[in-house]
């Protein structure tokens, strides 16, 4: 009976040979004999399995281990697996086993010539996932690819009428005369490009829900500003079918994806007025659990109950006698649909044919705290800080440093007008669009100096604008001359820190003027 | 003295005279505590911290440089550490820049995150211990959302009216809130309205207010005696609408001039010393050193920094004089990469700003963001009551008595 560990006691070089090739491979192996005892275990099962077998073991033993094993997972209950192994010895058998450590085993068993088997232990694990994920690979590409059969299927079917419409409209527009009705065909091949553009955003939607691309990110957020986004997006297409849209924005903190939402609302809203010719389309929400309902309620045609449940399904269109109007693409409910899914929110859908619909979906409400203030977290100056949408006059006829400092100001937010000499700013407030709270004007300005740009600004606008001089010349005698003036003045190169002080003086505490001369 | 026991000299710009003295002597106390605890534990590699301070005065700008350079000059400081200075612009981080030194201060300026990325190298040792003004105003709007959505309060109407002071400070806040309103389903029906500041007369812009009829009146100006002469003169004919002070309405100071008046105003603070274990024990220590008048959550501010950056100091293997700008960009790169939690929150630096992080208007996550506390004085003899936000709150938002009151619902 042989054992790795008793490998010294052989002296038989050949046999010591042949038991160390058998230790050094990476593979367990097992040797039971006839009498069902386990006659030989090599250092490769050692090594990688962590099996408490020694050699000398019965095949009852063994079998009572490995069912009671918490390391291997093998299917049924213990006594199933106990009764299993048993009445396998000496069965020719392959299988593969998930250990709790993740790995993954083959075990191959062969009956020997003299009644016993051989059992082989194998780690397959990288084999198994390079198999799992070129599985995983392949179904991919297939779904990608008949995402595209799909896309170019559904390009085909509907891409055609509109372009056949453009293709007849432009051959008859390059030879009509007539002005009235060339404005017209024009206005019919605006309304074919829209179908087109829209069916392709549609078919983009769909291709991106197909591949799986599109995954949501969930944040909290104001429903009020995701309506405002949607009433600016469809207030002109109701107002021209003399619709109204009205929107009921909640103070709530909704959870979920923003842009999603966003997309799941506008087919919604899209459809409601696409399919309401008189009346209007209200969107408002309900209380619902935990949650809030947002309902989009249309006054029109409505839909059959027995549509309810096709509604949703791609390239499904409820049956149109009326040619006038632009075709439904039949495409924005089957997104909405699956977005909806995606994000786990039901959606719901009351009717009564001639009386409206009201499509809605169920959105969770959200901690207000975990609420952006907008879709920018990042802030700056130009958003909130002291100068924000302060209209500036600067006077600089060095080009190099009017740029530099009209770059500094708007970092501050500032709304900067800069001119190069007196004429250029004397146009900029000439027809009072630009009222300048504030002045910065150069010292020596070409033909003029920076007072004298100053006060004829002042006399155009009639307004005592506060002003600040800048000058390179740092001569006494004329700085003194600016000052009596009474005007501050900066010496260049400019401190940033010391004309911020400057203008917030100037602007809100004229009295700490004094103070702020450092 | 040998050089390896030689005190550090760490300048400390606080306004001990002037209309924020009460401030300053606050944030001088928070900086003695901090070094005598330090210098107990050995200071410095065996080296003893030597705060030394220099008076700030009104904080003009002026001031505050003539400050940095006497202390950079002078006493060859290799940090200055402080609580806050409004008025100065950032003109100091000229001097400081210049001599390479750590700036930590809590001047709660929006404009640091500008100055600091304009030139990341040369403003590599300006950091702000706490976030800028802006955040108080998304962070006033979302508390105002959060009383209301929960069924603490019910608004009467939409309506806010916004007062600001003069300073840059509170124009800013004005402006954030004026700009946050609209998203959570607010409109600004009055303001921000500019007021000339310092002042205590009020009653002008109080009949303006109310004539627009609002459901919140937020003033945003900050001195404590100003907005307690505000708050009483609001009283004597109140306007049925909630009112926030901003920050100076949490000192002593403000209750002490306006009495019973001061019951039911909401304030705010970016950084408020927390009532949890850590901020007890700390309240305790300051008061039996500093007295019962002493105001430990003021103090916290710059007591919290000295210790951070002697952290920091350790980590980078010891400070730097000026000049030393190597030394000083290794204990730059220790305080940007920490994440200290101290006595009023996390001190984290955002990688880009050198600012503090606010929780919860920029980060959900408590144990990454100072918080913003909101408070409520409740009764005179007890201390605020701090009402938002979780889990920080140890109270519940009641009525002012000024106020008319719905049937308070919950969701």
């Amino acid at each position: 009976m042989r054992d790795a560990s008793d490998r010294h006691s052989v002296n038989d070089a050949r046999l010591a040979a042949i038991w160390a090739g058998l230790d050094a491979t990476d593979d367990g192996i097992f040797v039971w004999s006839a009498e069902r005892v386990l006659v030989f275990i090599n250092e490769g099962f050692r090594r990688n399995w962590d099996l408490p077998v020694c050699a000398g073991m019965n095949y009852e033993e063994y079998a009572s281990l490995i069912a009671h094993s918490q390391e291997w997972m093998i299917p049924g209950g213990p006594d199933e697996r106990l009764q299993n192994t048993l009445n396998n010895f000496g069965v020719a058998t392959d299988a593969d086993y998930e250990c709790a450590s993740g790995h993954i085993v083959h075990v191959r068993q062969r009956p020997s010539a003299q009644g016993g088997m051989v059992v082989t232990f194998t780690d397959v694990t990288a084999i198994k996932r390079n198999e799992r994920e070129l599985r995983e690979a392949k179904e991919a590409a297939e779904a990608m690819d008949e995402a595209k059969s799909r896309f170019l299927r559904a390009a085909n079917h509907d891409l055609r009428q509109p372009l056949a419409s453009l293709k007849i409209l432009i051959y008859s527009c390059v030879r009509e005369q007539d002005d009235e009705k060339r404005a017209e065909m024009l206005h019919a091949m605006g309304v074919a490009t829209s179908i087109m553009e829209d069916l392709l955003g549609a078919l983009l939607q769909i291709g991106q829900l197909d591949a799986g691309r599109v995954q949501p990110r969930i944040t909290s957020f104001q429903l009020s500003e995701l309506f405002e986004r949607l009433h600016i997006q469809f207030n002109h297409q109701a107002s021209e079918k003399g619709l109204r849209l009205r929107f009921v924005a909640p103070s709530k903190t909704v959870a979920t994806d923003r842009a999603l939402l966003e997309r799941i609302l506008s087919n919604f809203v899209g459809n409601a007025i696409r399919f309401t010719e008189l009346g209007g389309v209200l969107v408002g929400c309900r209380k619902e659990g935990h949650g809030l309902r947002i309902n989009v309620i249309d006054t029109g045609r409505g839909i059959r109950q027995e549509d309810f449940g096709r509604i949703f399904e791609e390239f499904y269109r409820v049956t149109d006698n009326n040619q006038i109007q632009k075709k439904g693409l039949g495409l924005g409910l089957n997104i909405a649909k699956r977005l909806a899914d995606l994000l786990e929110l039901p959606i719901g859908l009351r009717s009564e044919v001639g009386s409206g619909s009201t499509f809605s979906v169920w959105v969770p409400l959200g901690n207000i705290w975990h609420s952006n203030i907008s879709a920018e977290v990042d802030i700056s100056e130009t958003v909130a800080g002291e100068f924000a949408g302060i209209p500036m006059l600067l006077i600089e006829d060095d080009d190099f440093l009017r740029e530099s400092m009209t770059q500094l100001l708007r970092r501050w937010g500032i709304d900067v007008h800069a001119a190069a000499n007196e004429d250029e700013a004397l146009e900029l407030v000439a027809d009072g669009e630009i009222v300048p709270r504030m002045i910065i004007a150069d010292y020596n300005l070409e033909v003029r100096t920076g007072p004298d740009v100053i006060a004829a600004i002042r006399a155009a606008t009639g307004e005592e604008t506060p002003a600040i001089i800048v000058t390179a010349d740092a001569e006494p005698r004329v700085i003194a001359g600016i000052r009596e003036a009474g005007i501050p003045v900066l010496i260049k190169p400019v401190s940033p820190p010391r004309l911020r002080v400057m203008m917030h003086n100037l602007l809100f505490e004229p009295d700490l003027l004094k103070s702020a001369d450092i | 003295m040998d050089d390896r026991s030689k005190p550090v000299p760490i300048g400390s710009m606080v306004p001990l005279t002037g209309p924020s003295a009460a401030d300053g002597a606050e944030f001088r106390n928070g900086m003695i505590l901090a070094c005598e605890e330090l210098n107990a534990r050995g200071g410095l590699f065996g080296r003893p911290f030597q705060p030394i301070f220099a008076d700030t005065c009104r904080q003009t700008a002026k001031e505050v440089v003539t400050a940095a350079r006497w202390l950079i000059e002078k006493h060859q400081v290799h940090a200055i550490i402080n609580g806050y200075n409004i008025g100065a612009q950032n003109s100091e981080y000229e001097p400081i820049a210049d001599a390479g030194i750590i700036y930590v201060h809590a001047n709660t300026l929006l404009q640091h995150h500008d100055t600091v990325m304009s030139d990341p190298q040369r403003y590599f040792g300006c950091f702000m211990a706490d976030p800028a003004e802006y955040w108080y105003g998304p962070g006033f709007i979302k508390f105002l959302s959060w009383l209301r959505d929960t069924g603490q309060w019910i608004p009467k109407s939409d309506r806010i009216a916004i007062i600001s002071g003069s300073t840059p400070y509170s124009i800013v806040i004005a402006n954030a809130m004026a700009n946050s309103a609209a998203s959570f389903g607010w409109k600004v029906c009055f303001g921000p309205k500019i007021v000339q500041t310092p002042t205590s007369q009020w009653r002008d812009v109080i009949e303006e207010v109310r004539a627009s009829d609002p459901a919140v009146l937020a003033n945003t100006h900050f001195y404590a005696g100003d907005l307690a002469y505000f708050q009483r003169q609001f009283v004597e004919n109140p306007i049925d609408c909630l009112v926030y002070l901003q920050y100076g309405a949490v000192h002593r100071t403000f209750t002490d001039i306006a009495q019973e008046a001061s019951v039911g105003v909401i304030v705010s603070s970016i950084v408020g010393l927390l009532r949890d274990e850590m901020g007890k024990r700390f309240e305790e220590r300051y008061t039996a050193r500093f007295g019962s008048g002493s105001t430990a959550s003021i103090g916290c501010q710059s007591y919290s920094n000295m210790h951070h950056y002697a952290v920091a100091a350790a980590m980078a293997g010891g400070s730097g004089a000026p000049g030393n700008f190597e030394q000083n960009r290794k204990v730059a790169f220790a305080l940007r990469g920490m994440i200290y939690r101290t006595v009023h929150g996390t001190i984290r630096y955002h990688p880009d700003w050198q600012a503090v992080v606010p929780y919860p208007v920029v980060t959900r996550d408590p144990s990454l963001g100072m918080p913003h506390i909101f408070y409520q004085i409740q009764d005179l003899k007890e201390r605020l009551s701090m009402i938002a936000p979780e889990p920080y709150n140890t109270e519940r938002f009641v009525y002012p008595p000024w106020m008319s009151k719905g049937a308070p619902r919950r969701l």
